[in-house]
């Protein structure tokens, strides 16, 4: 079991209610806490957060990062305290 | 699918109607493309290299085949000039009712030559056009101009809705733009300085005509499939939310504003450095334009108990900012109150000027006073009064607006063409070199975002056709890291997305300007398509509505190649006015001062530049020693004419 933070942004924020939660997770991938936020924040984050068609993570429309700022995937590992900010993706205007 | 040209002749005050023929469509599409090709027609007859203030400019406004069909992809029309700022091809897109309401009429289309004798305005309504006196309306700003005309021409057959332009379109200030029913702005490039060298003060269009869509059962099919993806899209209801400024936060985590005239990259402050004070404050949800699913624009009113600042502003209302006027004001000018940002994005509306070169003229000065480079009797000099020019502060960031605008002093004189000629006036006056300290891209344009660990961005503001600018190659795939996008076009492979490296950087520029030059001659929201609801192929879900539109059915490969002749026009354009690969570069800052910030510290745009300016010539088939096209490269594209120009010119490489 392994903890992992999440950083929610913007219309993230707004689904979760919250800037910011941690999860326990007992597989410590990237999938399992995604998952675990689907569960948590009900089936509107989880239209942000998956692909329904691939059940990959969403890549339409939004950013899910690391510390180091590159985009994650399902199969990424994840160790005890890593932080996973999810943001919109949208530019210019 | 024809349409109808309106071509006035200002100096003579002649005006006729021309029928745009299906052939042009079959080969310019439409909206951007057509305004290029009736630009282009104009300057084999006229001198290429005229004045952008003179009478031989011509100034183009074009609406797409997609605008106003019930699509619901929001409507952008286009103004297209030689631009008077960068002195090269120029452009811009603005939304709102004007395009919308020009389809009504008899046209959708309309080239303006010469310069009036007097100030005056087009007036449309239906078939019937006529030049009006606009004295009354001189020395109006662009509310005023609209409020004006809106009850001077009453409401039959419609309200009217209008392009106008402010005190500074009449001072032919080069970076004064153009402003559609007083609320949408056609920013870049200084069409509102094409206009007012005209003295042309507005076009104003009332209509009740109706559109012909050439397969009404399939617009309505594709319509209502278009509606479904948008309402299912929870990432779209979000941007309906927010608008543009959902990027506030994912900039200020990743490092991607531009502060203080890009010395950094994230905003400082409380509220500004989120997006919970656009929900806080925001009224009024409004759509743009009359056909847009998505509406994600909204208003606000100020009563001045939001903040100490606000109550120099109660009673205040106008679109809320989008994320360029936010980060013009919160970064560029270090402004920190939101009513003061929201004061910013009227004021630069309002007065029809563009905020990102106009941000990046002051901040370029207020770093050289914040360096000692100047001096307060430097300053002085500047403004014939003292002025602190303290980053944020509202009042000195008003009055160095109203100097460009009105052109009140030495100030307003010098930096009327943005940050990089005044960069370079100004060092002449001074005797020193202080170009390092002004931010600019291809042609001197300036833009406010970070762009240095970003290199198909980067590649963006060296190779725009109109000037360094996000909105002709995007670099989504890359700033997203896509590498979903990046497998779909190349076959797989993932470097698109991958910001360590150059590899396909200059490919993604060359893709994605093709892709953006299609939904810019179809007539629609480049944020649709952003929002990549539908699959982000413009060339395929959209060809399905733009041939339920206008007949011509095309394969998505056709109308790739379509999307690559507008850019190669575009292309062409300024090479015969003397652009050449060392035209396609950045300022010195972009290139070697290395971000110190973010989460992407060290980048400079020097790492990778050459390799993808290179990789990007090789993807377009172009010379990579000049940077100009080939003859080959414009037969693949359909252009043999275009190239018999460029040889006779020695433009050819």
């Amino acid at each position: 079991m392994i903890t992992v933070h999440a950083n929610f942004h913007s219309h993230f924020k707004e689904l979760a209610s919250t800037g910011e939660a941690s999860f326990q997770i007992e597989n410590p991938t990237v999938e399992a806490l995604a998952q675990c936020i689907c569960d948590t924040y009900g089936p509107k984050m989880e239209a942000m957060l998956i692909d329904p068609d691939t059940r990959e993570l969403n890549e339409r429309g939004t950013m899910f990062v690391d510390a180091r700022g590159m985009r994650v995937s399902m199969s990424d590992a994840l160790n005890d305290g890593d932080t996973i900010t999810f943001l919109v993706g949208i530019a210019g205007g | 699918m024809e349409s109808r040209l309106l071509r006035v002749d200002l100096t003579t005050g002649k005006m006729r109607s021309e029928v745009i023929p299906h052939s042009v469509f079959e080969r310019w599409i439409g909206g951007s493309g057509i305004n290029n090709w009736i630009m282009w027609e104009h300057f084999l007859t006229h001198d290429i290299n005229c004045d952008p203030r003179g009478p031989d400019n011509i100034f183009v406004f074009g609406v797409g085949p997609l605008a106003g069909t019930g699509a619901g992809s929001g409507i952008k029309g286009r103004i297209t000039f030689k631009s008077p700022c960068y002195n090269m091809f120029g452009d811009s897109a603005g939304g709102g009712k004007f395009p919308y309401m020009l389809r009504f009429t008899a046209f959708e289309y309309i080239a303006i030559t010469g310069k009036s004798p007097k100030p005056v305005y087009l007036h449309i309504c239906n078939d019937e056009v006529s030049l009006v006196d606009a004295s009354h309306l001189w020395g109006r700003d662009t509310l005023e101009t609209h409020t004006m005309l809106r009850e001077e021409l009453g409401t039959y057959p419609s309200h009217a809705h209008t392009l106008s332009i402010s005190q500074a379109g009449e001072n032919q200030v080069g970076i004064a733009s153009v402003v559609s029913d007083a609320l949408r702005i056609h920013a870049r490039c200084g069409g509102g300085a094409v206009m007012g060298s005209k003295n042309l003060k507005a076009i104003a269009v009332q209509g009740n005509g109706g559109l012909k869509i050439q397969m009404p059962e399939e617009m309505l099919a594709w319509s209502d499939d278009f509606r479904q993806k948008i309402d299912e899209n929870e990432a779209v209801y979000g941007f309906k939310r927010r608008g543009t400024l959902g990027a506030v936060e994912m900039y200020q985590h990743i490092g991607s504003h531009f502060w203080r005239n890009n010395q950094g990259n994230m905003f400082r402050g409380g509220e500004i450095t989120s997006d919970n004070w656009v929900k806080k404050y925001h009224k009024y949800s409004e759509v743009c334009s009359s056909d847009c699913f998505i509406a994600c624009d909204a208003k606000y009113k100020i009563d001045g108990t939001e903040s100490e600042a606000s109550k120099k502003y109660i009673g205040e209302t106008f679109r809320r900012p989008e994320y360029l006027t936010t980060g013009s004001a919160a970064g560029a000018l270090d402004v920190r109150d939101w009513s003061e940002v929201a004061h910013w994005g009227k004021i630069t509306n309002d007065y029809g000027i563009d905020n990102q070169d106009l941000s990046c003229a002051i901040s370029f000065l207020m770093e050289l006073k914040q360096r000692d480079l100047i001096s307060d009797r430097d300053v002085a000099e500047l403004f014939d009064r003292e002025q602190s020019l303290r980053w944020g502060n509202m009042d000195d960031i008003e009055f160095c607006v109203e100097s460009i605008v009105f052109q009140k002093n030495l100030f307003g004189k010098i930096f009327g063409d943005g940050p990089y000629l005044g960069a370079i006036k100004y060092s002449e006056l001074k005797g020193q070199n202080f170009m390092k300290y002004a931010t600019y891209g291809k042609g001197g344009a300036s833009f406010t975002e970070e762009m240095r660990p970003f290199p198909t961005w980067m590649n963006n503001m060296a190779v725009a056709s109109r000037g360094a600018d996000h909105l002709k190659g995007i670099g989504l795939i890359e700033k997203f890291q896509r590498k979903d996008l990046s497998k779909i076009y190349f076959d797989g492979r993932t470097e698109a997305a991958d910001l360590s490296v150059p590899t396909l950087k200059g490919a993604s520029t060359a893709l994605i300007e093709n892709q953006v030059a299609l939904l810019n001659s179809y007539g629609v929201c480049l944020f649709h398509w952003m929002l990549d609801p539908a699959g982000y192929t413009p060339q395929d879900y959209y060809g399905k509505a733009y041939a339920a539109a206008t007949g011509i059915d095309r394969t998505p490969d056709e109308l790739m190649l379509d999307g690559a002749r507008i850019c190669n026009l575009e292309k062409a354009f300024n090479s015969r006015i003397g652009m050449r690969r060392e035209h396609d570069t950045v300022c010195e800052r972009w290139m070697w001062e290395p971000t110190d910030e973010g989460m992407y510290p060290g980048s400079v745009a020097a790492e990778m530049f050459n390799p993808v300016l290179d990789e990007y010539y090789e993807w377009r088939g172009w010379d990579k020693d000049s940077g100009l096209q080939t003859r080959k490269s414009l037969e693949d594209v359909g252009l043999e004419d275009v190239a018999d120009v460029l040889e006779n010119e020695g433009s050819l490489a």
